[in-house]
């Protein structure tokens, strides 16, 4: 497929004032966003902050109160068909029919789309790493195949928006990892779109390149994670494991003693001449870190750490 | 998009790949197979003939047909809300309309087989367990035997298939299988007490009643159905049921927030 400059930066889902009020309750309030192609895109907010209605609103599972969605162009309102036909989902957990062996689960939905072939199929599974256990039935399989099924079922007609609801639960950390490597190699190798929502943030962090954060059904920040090439470090917090934290701390005359350690604010020269001068001085430097402000430190500012309101 | 037959393809899968299915027309067809010889060893009078031996096991065992389409009409929409697969299922590039169109054939398909499955074991077993064919059935009317006993299986048959577009419904609209079939055979069993409660001889509303109209059997031996009403009259009364049976569980299903 020509990838023309046009398309290329299209948005592949746009949220256009997107609004979902049940009765008097407003689950998600006028939000906006554009989902650029080939990117991992996070979607981030603590339960209950209108994740999942969201991305029901998305695949047309449920009605759009206010604005519209639009997938490749198409709207999910007016034109459902069309529309979701680009569009691969897990919403919530990936439920299956569980009399029905993993195999025969794909093939249900590969009948329901033109040219899935058999290849397909058991090139999605190769993928997911679900191997031999494919054949057995979905009711002996753990929440974690299950996952690797839902994740499969959503590939099978190579969408181009893979939409993934909380797609790391019940998954072990293997499992999370290959998620991460296949997402990513989904996104470079098939230009695959994937939007995934998640409160786990230390996950998010590794796995997208830009984040939107949502609370109380409201957009409050889109955030690109992955600096676009080398930008420059600016000046960090930087902690000294030492040996005599009090010692150490006269002879830099900066800093405090947090952490276990001194802690000084530094850019990248400074703290290679301040262990010279530790090191010079006889302490025992056992390891220097620098302390950047993690995804979740950022996050619990912006949504004010705030429980379910 | 796609082929609709792969739909309808999708659906059979789901009630034949389930054991409970073919229990179902198993206990069916050892019904309709057990009946006839019962019948035969317990007759009283001369051996009974092979279409009196039919008629009445297709009597008992119509029952059963009923109540096992009921089953999986009930199951149709409410299973797939229960175990959580609608929202896989409706996210695929077809309409609404289509994948509830494709549970009601395929559900309507299910009644057929098991419909055929108890003519089958139900006739053959008939023709084992019977004498020669002095048979009381041809006193009605002016039909023969096998003609009465196929227009009573169609009458039959009939009332099944708006006891089916009830549960149908019903399990389209509140999502549990359990209400829709508690629903539909409540009213498969009670609706002879309605008719007598409120008959439509005394009360002319009761005419437009679907329990007044269920059982076409009536119109076999008389021009004039309950009340006085014609043929065509019950006949279209029953229709209106049924487009309002279909049109509810339609409207519900296309419109309805998937949330579960």
């Amino acid at each position: 497929m020509p990838v023309t400059a046009e398309s290329a930066n299209k948005p592949v889902a746009s949220l256009m004032g997107v609004s979902k009020k049940i009765g008097s309750k407003t689950l998600v309030s006028d939000l906006t966003l554009d989902i650029p192609p080939g990117q991992i895109f996070g979607f981030l907010g603590p339960n209950g902050a209108g994740k999942t209605t969201t991305i029901r609103m998305m695949v047309g599972l449920i009605s759009i109160s206010q604005g519209d969605i639009l997938i490749c162009g198409r709207s999910i309102k007016d034109h459902f068909e069309e529309a979701v036909a680009n569009i691969g989902a897990i919403v919530e957990n990936p439920e299956m029919y569980k009399f029905l062996s993993g195999y025969q689960n794909l093939r249900q939905y590969a009948r329901m789309v033109p040219g899935v072939t058999k290849q397909r199929i058991d090139e999605v599974v190769e993928l997911v790493g679900l191997g031999q256990r494919i054949n057995d039935k979905v009711k002996t399989y753990s929440l974690g195949m299950r996952q690797r099924l839902g994740v499969a079922q959503a590939l099978l007609h190579r969408p181009k928006l893979l939409i993934l609801d909380e797609p790391t639960n019940g998954l072990d950390p293997q499992g999370i990892r290959e998620l991460r490597d296949y997402l990513r190699r989904l996104c470079q190798t098939e230009g695959t779109t994937v939007f995934v929502s998640s409160h786990l943030l230390s996950e998010m962090e590794l796995m997208c390149d830009s984040v939107a954060i949502i609370q109380n059904g409201r957009l409050i920040d889109v955030k690109q994670l992955k600096a676009v090439g080398d930008a420059v470090l600016p000046v960090t917090e930087t902690l000294f494991e030492v040996n005599d934290p009090e010692g150490a701390l006269t002879l830099l005359g900066q800093g405090v003693i947090k952490n276990g350690g001194v802690t000084v604010e530094a850019g990248r020269e400074e703290i290679a001449e301040l262990n010279a001068a530790l090191v010079a001085a006889g302490f025992k430097v056992y390891s220097i870190r620098a302390l950047s402000r993690s995804l979740e430190d950022q996050f619990l500012e912006i949504t004010g750490g705030e429980g379910i309101g | 998009m796609g082929e609709f037959a792969a739909l309808i393809h999708n659906e059979n899968i789901k009630i034949y790949s389930r054991v409970r299915t073919w229990v179902m027309l198993a206990i069916l067809g050892l019904m309709s197979a057990l009946f006839p010889a019962l019948i035969y060893f317990t007759s009283s009078s001369n051996p009974v003939g092979v279409w009196d031996n039919f008629q009445l096991t297709v009597t008992i065992s119509f029952f059963l047909n009923t109540i096992f389409t009921v089953v999986i009409a009930s199951d149709a929409v409410a299973g797939e809300f229960s175990w959580g697969t609608i929202k896989l299922l409706l996210i695929r590039p077809w309409s609404r309309s289509k994948i509830l169109l494709s549970k009601y054939i395929s559900m309507i398909l299910f009644s057929l087989l098991s419909t055929a499955v108890l003519i089958a074991f139900g006739y053959a077993s008939s023709l084992i367990f019977s004498g020669q064919d002095t048979s009381d059935v041809t006193n009605l009317m002016s039909w023969s035997p096998a003609a009465y006993s196929f227009m009573d299986l169609f009458c039959r048959y009939i009332e099944l298939f708006l006891t089916a577009a009830l549960a149908f419904m019903v399990s389209s609209v509140f999502r549990a299988s359990g209400l829709a079939i508690g629903l539909s055979l409540f009213i498969m069993f009670t609706k002879n007490i309605f008719v007598q409660i409120f008959s439509p001889e005394r009360f002319e509303w009761a005419q437009y009643l679907i329990f007044t109209h269920m059982d076409l059997r009536v119109y076999l031996l008389s021009d004039t159905g309950p009340g006085g009403v014609s043929l065509y009259f019950s006949a279209a009364v029953l229709a209106a049921y049924y487009v309002l049976f279909l049109a509810v569980s339609w409207l519900v299903f296309s419109k309805r927030d998937v949330a579960a």
